[in-house]
C-alpha cells in the first residue's frame, strides 16, 4: 500500500547516501586525504587594505604601511632546533624567548603562529631567502596603520585597534568577525564601514617542505574606501603648535561651507601607539593619564562659555525688543541684587550694547537678563543649537546643558534671580562644547544662516554632501549687523577685550570668554570670532581648559593666527 | 527507540559542533554552549509532549497555521536582514526563523484536513468520492501561501521542501494517481519558466552542482572543499579536532549547512555511516508508526514528521557529498540553529506522543 511504497523509497534514499559515502571516503579516500595531507592545502589570508584618508590638499593623512611578521606553521616544522636557532641568530632575539612565544601561542596544528611581529623589510628578505632550509617558516604581510604626523591630527583622526565583542555584537551582521580591526574614536570610527576592506585569500597547496606547489584558489581581498576630508594640515599643524600641549582647544570652520579645516584637542596622542605592537604598553600609561589626553576636547568637552554667551544675548534682547540701540544701562562695577553684589570686571559707566560687547560688560548683560527672563534666553540658547549636537562626523558628541526653569522643576529645585543673571553671562549651570560655540560664530557671522560642520570632503571619487536640518534662524538682519559692530569693537576699539588681534590683513570680529570654574581651579579662558579678509573666511575658537583669563586664549590665538599669515594660508 | 536514536544523533551534534567552533573566525565557542543548553531543555521539551496527547495538536492546527502566515507575511516586512536575506526576527535578544515553525504549521493543517476528508487510513472506503479541487488544489492553496512568502525571503532551499512534504503527503493522503502524475508533469513542464524566477546566485548553485569545475573559486568551491573535507577522512577520520579543512577557516558555514562534511573528515567513514544509520533508523521507527496509528490525523501527522526529517537530512548529506545543489538546508538536530532545533524536537516529541496512542480517538 502507499506506505509501504513510501518506506521503500526511503530505504532507497539512504542506501545512495551509503553508497556514495563509501565511494568518496573508502575509494576515493586516498586521493583525497593526500590533498589533504601529503601535498597539502594552506590558506594564507590576504588583507584587505583600510582605506587611506588624505586631507584637502592631498597630503597623507593616515595611510597603510607594510609590515612583515615571521610566523610558524607547527605541523610543516621538521626539525624545530635548527629553525629556531636559526631565527633567534638573524632577530637577535634569546631563542628560549621564541620558542616560548612560539609554544604558547600556537593552537592548532595548522594555524600560523606569529613568533615575532614587524620586522623591518630587510631582515624580511633574509628570512624569506632561507625559508626552503627550514620548513615551516612562512613570512606573513600584512598591513599596519600609519599615521605620518603623529599627535598632530590623533583627535579628527582617532586610531584603530582589534574589534571588542561589544562590537562584534552589534555588527557581524555587516561583515565584521572576531578578528576585524576597527576604528575608535575620530574618522577611523564614524566612517569605519567605509574604510575597512575586505579580506581575501589564497588557498595553495604545498609539498612536504612546505613549498607551493599549485595555486588551488583565491578570493582578492577588497580595498577600503579612501577618504578625503577637509582638514587642512598646514592649519592643524599651526593650531597644534600654538597649543603647546596646554589643555585646550582650537577649531577652525570655513564659514560658509562648513568645512572644519582644523580641530585640535590637546593634549593629544600618538595614534601610532595602538598599531605598533612594541609600543603596547604606551595604551596603559594614555589611559590612566590624568590629562585625558584620549579626550577630545573640542566635542567632548562641556564647559561654561562665560561671556562668549552675550553674543546670544545680544541678539536675543535685541530680537526681542527688550533692548535697542538707543538702550543704555549704568555699570558702576557691580549690580546689586538683594544683599549679593553681582561683579562686572571693571567700571564701564554708562554703555550701549555695541559697548556692552566690545568691553564685555556684565552688568550690562545682567539688566538684559532681567528684561528677557530666563525662558526667553533658553528660548535664543537653543535656537542657536546649544543642548544640541552639531552633528559633525566624529563619533561620542557631547551636547552640553541648557539650563531652564522647567529644568528646575524637574529636579525638585527652584530657579531663582540670581541664575538669571548667571545665565546672562554664560555662567551658572550652562554647558556648552567647543565645536558648537564655532558653529555659533560662524551663525553669527552669517546673519543667521547656520553652517553644518562636517569633516569629510570625498568618498573615493565621490564627493560628500552633508545636509542639515536648520537652514536659517529666524532673526532680522538687522539685528546682526548690530552685533557684528559689538563684536568688531572688541578687537578694533582701543579697550576691546581683544585688541591683540587687531593685526594687519585681518579682519577679525569676535567675543572673549572668562569662565568662572570652581573657587580652587583657574578659570576657562575662551576666544572665539571669525575673520572675513584674506582667502578664506572663517570661524574660528581658542579654548584653554582652567587657562587663566581670556587674555591668554587671545594671545594663543594671536600666535596661530600669525604663523597662518606668515606661511600664507590664510 | 526513537530516545536513543535522538539523543545520539544530538550527542553526534554537539561533538561536531565543538570541533566547527573551535578555531573557526567567524564564530565563537559560543555556538556550541547554545546548542547544548538547548539540547538539555529540547530533551525536556520531548519528554513533556511525549506524554501530551496529540490531538491537542488537532485543535490547534488552523490556528497555529494562520499565526504562522502571519508572522511569515511581518518577517518579510520587519525582519532583520543578513547574508541576504530576511529570514529572523529578533526579539528581546532573541532570534528566531518564521519559516521553521512553519514547517510544522503546515503539516499540522494538512494532516488535519486530509483526516476531515479522508478519515479511512486504509483507503478502502468505498463511499469516497474525490474532487480535483478539494484533494488537489486546495493542499496545493494551503502550502503554496507559505511556500511562497518563504521564497520571497529568498529562501530557496526550505520552498521547495515545503513542495517536497506536500507531495508526500498528497500521496500518503489517498490521492488519486491520476492527479499525482497529472501534478508531476505539470512541475516537470513548469520548470524552464522556474528557471527564470530563480536570482543569479540560485541559478549558479545548480550550474556548479553539475560540475563543480566551472567556478572552483567561487560557488563550486564549497563543494570541493567539502568533498576532499569528507575523504578525507577515509576509514577513521583525523580525529577531533584534528580536520585541516576544518581547522582551515575556508570551509564556510560548517557549524550550520556542512556541519556532517566536519564528521566526515574527523570521525571517517565509520562516523559518517553511522549518522547515516542513525537518522534511518529514527526515520524507520516513524514510518513504523505511522504504519501503526489508527486514525488519519495520526498516521498524516507521523508521515509529515518522517518526511520533513527524511528530506531535510538526505538532501543536506546529499548537499555535502556532491550529489545534490547547495540550497540552503540544515541537518535535523546537528546543525547549529536554535529555531530549527526547537521545531525538531518538537516533531520528535509528537513523533513520540503518536507511537503511545494507537488506537482511534
Amino acid at each position: 500500500m502507499r506506505l509501504k511504497i513510501v518506506r521503500i523509497i526511503t530505504v532507497f534514499l539512504f542506501i545512495v547516501l551509503a553508497l556514495d559515502l563509501i565511494y568518496i571516503q573508502a575509494f576515493q579516500g586516498r586521493k583525497y586525504f593526500g590533498l589533504s595531507v601529503n601535498n597539502r592545502i594552506r590558506v594564507i589570508p590576504l588583507e584587505g587594505q583600510r582605506g587611506r584618508i588624505f586631507d584637502r590638499n592631498g597630503e597623507v593623512l593616515v595611510e597603510n604601511r607594510l609590515s612583515f611578521n615571521v610566523t610558524v606553521i607547527p605541523q610543516d616544522v621538521r626539525n624545530q632546533e635548527a629553525l629556531f636557532s636559526f631565527l633567534s641568530q638573524v632577530l637577535n632575539v634569546d631563542q628560549k624567548r621564541l620558542v616560548a612565544r612560539f609554544q604558547q601561542k600556537r593552537h592548532t596544528p595548522f594555524a600560523p603562529v606569529a613568533v615575532v611581529e614587524d620586522i623591518d623589510q630587510r631582515t624580511a628578505m633574509i628570512l624569506e631567502e632561507n625559508k626552503f632550509r627550514f620548513p615551516g617558516l612562512y613570512i606573513q604581510e600584512n598591513f599596519r596603520r600609519w599615521y605620518p604626523q603623529g599627535e598632530v591630527g590623533a583627535h579628527v583622526l582617532g586610531y584603530v585597534g582589534k574589534i571588542d565583542s561589544a562590537k562584534v555584537e552589534k555588527l557581524k551582521d555587516y561583515g565584521y568577525s572576531q578578528q576585524s580591526i576597527v576604528g575608535y574614536s575620530g574618522i577611523e570610527e564614524y566612517y569605519d564601514q567605509y574604510l575597512k576592506g575586505v579580506e581575501g585569500g589564497v588557498q595553495i597547496e604545498v609539498n612536504s617542505r612546505g613549498q607551493q606547489v599549485r595555486l588551488l584558489g583565491i578570493r582578492e581581498p577588497e580595498r577600503g574606501e579612501d577618504l578625503q576630508l577637509t582638514i587642512d594640515s598646514r592649519i592643524q599643524k599651526a593650531a597644534y603648535d600654538a597649543l603647546a600641549g596646554s589643555h585646550g582647544v582650537i577649531v577652525v570652520m570655513d564659514l560658509d561651507s562648513g568645512e572644519i579645516l582644523g580641530l585640535v584637542s590637546s593634549p593629544g596622542f600618538d595614534p601610532n601607539i595602538f598599531s605598533d605592537e612594541k609600543r603596547g604598553r604606551e595604551k596603559g600609561a594614555l589611559i590612566l593619564d590624568s590629562a585625558a589626553p584620549l579626550l577630545n576636547r573640542a566635542i567632548k568637552g562641556q564647559y561654561p562659555p562665560g561671556s562668549v554667551f552675550k553674543t546670544v544675548m545680544a541678539v536675543a534682547g535685541l530680537s526681542t525688543g527688550k533692548i535697542t540701540t538707543k538702550t543704555s544701562f549704568h555699570c558702576p562695577g557691580f549690580y546689586q541684587l538683594g544683599r549679593r553684589r553681582f561683579r562686572c570686571t571693571h567700571v564701564h559707566y554708562d554703555q550701549n550694547i555695541v559697548q556692552g560687547l566690545g568691553h564685555s560688560c556684565n552688568v550690562f548683560f545682567y539688566n538684559t537678563g532681567v528684561l528677557l527672563g530666563p525662558d526667553n534666553i533658553h528660548r535664543y540658547a537653543q535656537m542657536f543649537g546649544f543642548g544640541e549636537k552639531t552633528q559633525i562626523d566624529l563619533p561620542a558628541e557631547e551636547v552640553g546643558q541648557v539650563p531652564s526653569r522647567a529644568l528646575r522643576k524637574k529636579n525638585n529645585s527652584d530657579w531663582y534671580k540670581g541664575d538669571t543673571l548667571n545665565f546672562s553671562i554664560g555662567q551658572g549651570d550652562i554647558l556648552v562644547t567647543p565645536i558648537q560655540v564655532v558653529r555659533l560664530m560662524a551663525t553669527l557671522a552669517r546673519s543667521g544662516q547656520v553652517p553644518q560642520p562636517h569633516l569629510l570632503k570625498t568618498i573615493g571619487d565621490q564627493p560628500f554632501v552633508k545636509l542639515s536640518a536648520v537652514k536659517a534662524l529666524k532673526v532680522d538682519a538687522a539685528v546682526f549687523d548690530i552685533v557684528h559692530k559689538g563684536m568688531r569693537m572688541a578687537i578694533a576699539d582701543e579697550h576691546g577685550t581683544a585688541r591683540l588681534l587687531d593685526m594687519k590683513g585681518f579682519e577679525i570680529y569676535g567675543k572673549t570668554g572668562t569662565a568662572q570654574t570652581v573657587p580652587t581651579k583657574d578659570t576657562h579662558a575662551w576666544f572665539a570670532g571669525y575673520n572675513l579678509s584674506g582667502s578664506k573666511r572663517v570661524a574660528f575658537c581658542v579654548f584653554l581648559e582652567y587657562g587663566g583669563s581670556s587674555y591668554y586664549a587671545v594671545r594663543v590665538a594671536q600666535t596661530f593666527l600669525k604663523t597662518l599669515r606668515e606661511q600664507n594660508i590664510l | 527507540m526513537i530516545w536513543v536514536f535522538t539523543l545520539l544523533i544530538m550527542g553526534a551534534g554537539l561533538i561536531a559542533l565543538y570541533s566547527a567552533s573551535y578555531h573557526n573566525v567567524r564564530v565563537s565557542n559560543e555556538v556550541f554552549y547554545d546548542q547544548q543548553m538547548f539540547a538539555v531543555v529540547g530533551i525536556l521539551i520531548i519528554y513533556l509532549l511525549s506524554r501530551v496527547d496529540y490531538r491537542f495538536f488537532f485543535d490547534a492546527a488552523y490556528i497555529f497555521y494562520g499565526l504562522n502566515v502571519i508572522l511569515l507575511v511581518l518577517v518579510l516586512v520587519a525582519g532583520r536582514h543578513a547574508l541576504g536575506a530576511t529570514r529572523w526576527f529578533t526579539f528581546a535578544g532573541i532570534s528566531f526563523q518564521p519559516s521553521e515553525p512553519a514547517k510544522l504549521a503546515l503539516i499540522l493543517v494538512l494532516a488535519r484536513y486530509f483526516a476531515g476528508r479522508r478519515p479511512s487510513v486504509s483507503l478502502n472506503d468505498k463511499d469516497f468520492h474525490g474532487g480535483l479541487w478539494q484533494d488537489l488544489m486546495v493542499p496545493l492553496l494551503i502550502t503554496g501561501v507559505p511556500m511562497l512568502l518563504i521564497f520571497k525571503q529568498p529562501d530557496l532551499g526550505t520552498s521547495l521542501l515545503f513542495f517536497g512534504i506536500c507531495f508526500i503527503m498528497l500521496f500518503t493522503s489517498g490521492l488519486e494517481y491520476k492527479y499525482l502524475l497529472g501534478l508531476s508533469a505539470c512541475c516537470l513542464t513548469a520548470l524552464p519558466f522556474a528557471w527564470h524566477i530563480l536570482k543569479d546566485y540560485q541559478k549558479d548553485r545548480l550550474l556548479v552542482f553539475l560540475n563543480p569545475n566551472i567556478d572552483p573559486m567561487g560557488a563550486g568551491y564549497t563543494i570541493i572543499q567539502s568533498k576532499i573535507a569528507i575523504g578525507s577522512g577515509r576509514f577513521f577520520g583525523k580525529g577531533w579536532l584534528g580536520g585541516t579543512q576544518n581547522q582551515l577557516n575556508f570551509l564556510p558555514e560548517r557549524h550550520t549547512d556542512f556541519i556532517f562534511s566536519v564528521i566526515g573528515e574527523e570521525w571517517g567513514l565509520l562516523g559518517t555511516l553511522a549518522v547515516v544509520s542513525f537518522y534511518f533508523v529514527l526515520i524507520y521507527c516513524g514510518l513504523k508508526i505511522a504504519e501503526q496509528v489508527k486514525d488519519k490525523f495520526g498516521m498524516q501527522l507521523a508521515i509529515g514528521i518522517v518526511g520533513i526529517l527524511t528530506l531535510q537530512a538526505t538532501i543536506n548529506i546529499g548537499m555535502v557529498l556532491g550529489l545534490c545543489p547547495v540550497v540552503g538546508l540544515t541537518l535535523p538536530l546537528m546543525s547549529y540553529g536554535r529555531s530549527s532545533f526547537m521545531i525538531f524536537v518538537i516533531m520528535i516529541g509528537l513523533l513520540l506522543s503518536l507511537s503511545k496512542r494507537r488506537t482511534i480517538f
